[in-house]
């Protein structure tokens, strides 16, 4: 019986084929013309944008398939399953806090999971080298990604303000923005307009409106659980269905273990692992989109004779200038009862202090965001972040309903000493575990400090009494930056190898800079435009970089 | 414990179990017993946690306790991975295994006494210098980082201890929202089911 759900129409079942059965796969036998290590939220899109266009894809995906109804519950312990948990030494002098907070596994990624605030960068994030003279300049400018967070914002209908104070892009969303936003945020606003700040709705990936078979959002609050009304956007439910549609075959519960290299330097597709058994999957050309550990990680374990550094690693740059967003929580509590736990966690925002302003003793800039909580985030974050246990806490959290947050997403500056590396500590694949190494700059520290100032005055402006700071991040970029030059990055504008010219590179870890805001619209930004670039390169049938050229049929 | 202050004497959050999906309910309620046989923690190991427990979360409910030793039991017992650990710490099944035995040894040199043998507030005091490194100087600390081994505790027992519907009613918290959740979420209004003052609800 055909399967009328907008979302699981394709889930289990396409054309014969299941996704988890390796006896009856799609195109096991073929070399495709694509195939995409992590299917999150650059690999969803990529995906979809290919496989419209008439190209075979595979995409593998280490997680599983999930199923909304019946794989996310209203629970915030049970949706730590939806990280990815592996182990990873984290060390540094400010080790990152590695799972739930910054990564997700199983289909769409950290979509998943993810708050769904919906940020262009700005012009100055791709210039921070000519304008502030730190850092690199991207190869990109804004203007080359307008006309994609264009598309995107249009694809998924991003639910936003009539007007967008900041930035080179006011607005108008395709949809309204959301409303009533929550007592939090509402808050947030209040005291943000006593201090003559300006503060928007927040611009989100949730529907304000019905979409596409999806209703508009409830107000659980559940958004880092995983959405069950299927509101907020996910690649899972918006950009992997059409692109099943399409004919991609999506594989899952598989780890990409190495990507393969012929005798002449180019990639000839992967190796993975499904339930104990290693397959491979040849392609014309690999896009690894496994995130800012995973995809350094995978490069680095695929060294070979010609490659003995690692693939697209020519620069030295694999592994390098990890940036998380500094992302502290700054607390403060009430009279009144507020219940930031209600209606979607993220509804207001500013981006007052976004650029640099050299009188502040530092340059670049962040955003806060009002964040509702709920109890086991407060309380964890509250015990391993700010040391509070024991009768303390248990007062804290009797109190819960009196407070508010905002948290803040602070640019972290590129540093070549922050990294990812391997471990001599193998995982279950034989494969060497990543070692994530972390610290803050001075400037990072700073902004961090201006920022909790700034969050504590808009609480207190509102007449809460500053409660706690909690030390957190959030987000994870840089490690396989794009660029100009070869010898300073690993991939091009438009994410393909300097290196190797079928090898593409295309996540959160060809970021330059980590700009100031939340960073996966400019993710499934760049995705759409690797996508475009790849389909108009592909439909000559062939493939070059700075004169290499490689036949594709 | 009443020496806290509880805003919300009457709250019962699981009188609104019928308004949750499914798989939600089965999550919640497995967390009220009965608990499955131990499959990692060994008898001695589940009773010196449940003195720590007491101490990092301030309760002595046994019903409470009893879920939050059965969430460690099948965390320890699994394979998924632990996020994240410094290169000097062992993996969390032994950093606990030899950590708990550990405090056993730093309760002998200070007190002559095992740990579960020694007075609340000597365990709490051991406990407070753990997490900011500074116990007393043994050995075995070479190899259990202190506040590695804190931190593993605290992060388990507090993640569970939350996740309890009745800490859940304690603190006003409206718990699970799927499919209805909320209507009222402006200042200063309150869906009819919410958690109330209790002047409030002489008001009404």
């Amino acid at each position: 019986m055909e399967n009328r759900d907008p979302v699981k129409h394709n889930y289990v079942h396409y054309d014969g084929h299941r996704h988890d059965d390796m006896n009856n796969r799609k195109f096991g036998n073929d070399e495709v013309d694509v195939c995409i290590v992590g299917v999150g939220a650059a690999g969803g899109v990529l995906a979809y944008e290919l496989s419209k266009a008439g190209f075979k894809v595979v995409g593998i995906e280490a997680g599983p398939f999930w199923n909304p109804q019946t794989d996310f519950a209203s629970d915030e312990l049970h949706s730590y399953s939806l990280a990815w948990n592996d182990t990873r030494f984290s060390i540094g002098n400010d080790p990152i806090k590695l799972g739930h907070n910054n990564s997700g596994r199983g289909v769409g990624g950290g979509t998943v999971h993810f708050t769904a605030v919906f940020y262009r960068f700005h012009e100055s994030d791709f210039k921070t080298k000519s304008i502030d003279g730190v850092a690199e300049d991207w190869p990109i400018s804004y203007k080359d990604l307008a006309p994609y967070y264009s598309k995107i914002e249009n694809d998924i209908k991003v639910s936003g303000p009539k007007h967008f104070p900041w930035g080179a892009f006011h607005g108008p969303y395709p949809y309204p923005e959301r409303e009533p936003i929550s007592a939090n945020s509402q808050i947030f606003r209040e005291g943000c307009e006593a201090l003559g700040i300006r503060s928007t709705v927040t611009p989100l990936a949730i529907l304000s409106a019905p979409f596409d078979g999806r209703p508009p959002c409830t107000n659980r609050g559940f958004c880092n659980e995983g959405c069950m009304p299927n509101s907020k956007f996910t690649t899972l439910i918006q950009h992997v269905p059409k692109a099943i549609k399409h004919g991609a075959e999506i594989l899952t519960d598989s780890m990409v273990t190495r990507i393969l290299v012929d005798n002449t330097g180019k990639v000839t597709g992967v190796e993975f692992n499904h339930d104990g058994n290693n397959y491979r999957q040849l392609a014309k050309i690999v896009i690894v989109s496994a995130y800012a550990v995973e995809t350094p990680r995978l490069l680095l374990n695929s060294a070979c004779p010609q490659y003995p550094d690692g693939l697209a690693n020519s620069s030295g740059v694999v592994g390098k200038y990890l940036m998380p967003h500094s992302g502290h929580d700054i607390v403060a509590k009430f009279d009144e009862e507020i219940r930031f736990y209600k209606g979607t966690p993220i509804m207001a925002s500013t981006q007052e202090f976004y650029e640099t302003d050299l009188s502040r003793g530092f340059v670049r800039g962040y955003t806060l965001n009002a964040h509702g909580f709920r109890p086991v985030a407060l309380a964890k974050n509250l015990a391993v972040d700010a040391g509070y246990w024991g009768k303390e806490l248990r007062q804290i959290m009797l109190d819960l309903n009196y407070y508010a947050l905002v948290s803040l997403v602070g640019e972290v500056l590129p540093r070549a000493d922050n990294t990812v590396t391997l471990s001599n500590e193998k995982d279950e694949y034989g494969l060497p575990r990543p070692i994530v190494t972390f610290s803050f700059g001075e400037n990072d520290n700073k902004l961090i400090k201006h920022g909790v100032q700034k969050a504590n005055a808009i609480l207190a402006a509102r007449g809460g009494k500053p409660a706690f700071v909690i030390p957190d991040t959030g987000h994870l970029m840089g490690t396989c930056r794009m660029g100009g030059d070869p010898k300073m990055s690993a991939v091009n504008g438009f994410c393909q190898s300097h290196d190797i010219p079928n090898l593409f590179i295309c996540d959160a870890s060809v970021f330059v800079t980590s700009g100031s805001g939340n960073p996966t619209e400019t993710v499934l930004a760049i995705a759409a435009r690797t996508a475009d670039y790849l389909i108009s390169r592909m439909g000559k049938g062939k493939i070059e970089n700075k004169g290499k050229v490689l036949r594709l049929h | 414990m009443t020496d806290l202050r509880f805003h919300y004497p009457d709250y019962d959050v699981m009188a609104s179990i019928d308004e949750w999906d499914d798989h939600t309910k089965e999550i919640v309620l497995k967390r009220l017993g009965p608990f499955p046989e131990k499959r990692f923690l060994e008898e001695q190991e589940v009773r010196k946690l449940r003195l720590i427990i007491k101490h990092l979360v301030y309760d002595n409910r046994d019903e409470i306790l009893d879920w939050i030793l059965s969430y460690i039991d099948q965390r320890l017992h699994s394979e998924i991975g632990e996020n994240q650990r410094k290169l000097k710490a062992p993996p969390e099944k032994l950093l606990i295994r030899e950590g708990l035995k550990t405090l056993d040894k730093l309760a002998e040199k200070l007190y002559y006494q095992s740990f579960a043998d020694a007075g609340t507030k000597e365990q709490f005091e051991m406990l407070a210098s753990i997490q900011l490194g500074k116990a007393a100087n043994i050995p075995e600390w070479a190899t259990i980082p202190q506040k590695d081994l804190f931190d593993k505790l605290l992060d388990m027992i507090i993640s569970a201890y939350y996740s309890h519907p009745t800490i859940w009613s304690e603190m006003g918290y409206g718990g699970p929202a799927y499919p209805r959740g909320y209507y009222r979420i402006e200042l200063p209004w309150t869906d009819p089911w919410e958690a109330k003052l209790p002047e409030e609800k002489g008001q009404e």
